[in-house]
């Protein structure tokens, strides 16, 4: 769906071409399946690649978590962010 | 019995040898409610996120506890009433980790930059306009 989106915005012109980088996203969540990453919320370096520049937790149409997968993630973001881990607002 | 990871930061005034007699406190807490404290890691100081009470670093604790919850909520309880203990947080676990956990691993943090997410989000035409404003 995201792809469908992408031809639409192509149309109305405004946007730079930035976005198709960006979309190309990965098939499968980064945390199912063998060799899976841990959702730990003291783990910084692991939760901060699923966070933007400004410390907004990203959502999971742009990073391909699963549905399940992304409700742990953010829940472990916010408990780093509330033992000062990572930032609230950054930058 | 329950499996507990607890998380709490020490102000950044006290000194190290405060700070793990801090930890033996609550150790023995929990001891007195017939738990165990599997694994203690003193992380040391890190800098905070942002500032809490105008501190800007705290001295990070990490237990691995194996309690009843009436134990944990004791030790929650004496937390909360120590002045010098900026946060803690204790979260329920399945099973413990006796390896070093990411705290004690990822002395120096740093954000990916890699994400433009925020970028596309203000490339709104509409906050384009406000800001000509």
């Amino acid at each position: 769906m995201a792809y469908n989106r992408e031809n639409n915005d192509s149309q109305t012109g405004g946007r730079p071409q930035v976005r198709r980088q960006f979309f190309r996203r990965r098939k499968t969540c980064p945390f199912s399946g063998q060799n899976a990453m841990k959702i730990d919320h003291k783990d910084v370096r692991t939760l901060s690649k699923f966070v933007s520049e400004r410390g907004k937790i990203i959502p999971s149409r742009i990073s391909a978590v699963s549905v399940k997968k992304q409700r742990e993630l953010s829940v472990a973001i916010k408990r780093a962010r509330f033992l000062a881990l990572m930032p609230y607002v950054s930058g | 019995m329950n499996l507990y990871e607890t998380v709490f930061i020490v102000r950044q005034d006290s000194t190290s040898a405060q700070v793990e007699a801090l930890a033996q406190d609550y150790i023995k807490v929990i001891r007195d409610h017939g738990g165990e404290v599997s694994k203690t890691e003193f992380c040391g100081l890190r800098t905070l996120a942002y500032p809490i009470k105008k501190n800007k670093k705290g001295h990070y604790v990490l237990m691995n506890v194996q309690s009843i919850p009436a134990g944990i909520n004791e030790m929650e309880r004496l937390m909360k009433l120590n002045e010098n203990i900026l946060r803690h947080l204790s979260v329920r676990v399945e099973a413990l980790d006796p390896n070093p956990s990411p705290l004690m691993q990822q002395k120096n943090f740093q954000i990916d930059r890699a994400r433009s997410f925020d970028d596309e989000q203000d490339d709104l035409p509409n906050l384009g306009e406000m800001e000509r404003e």
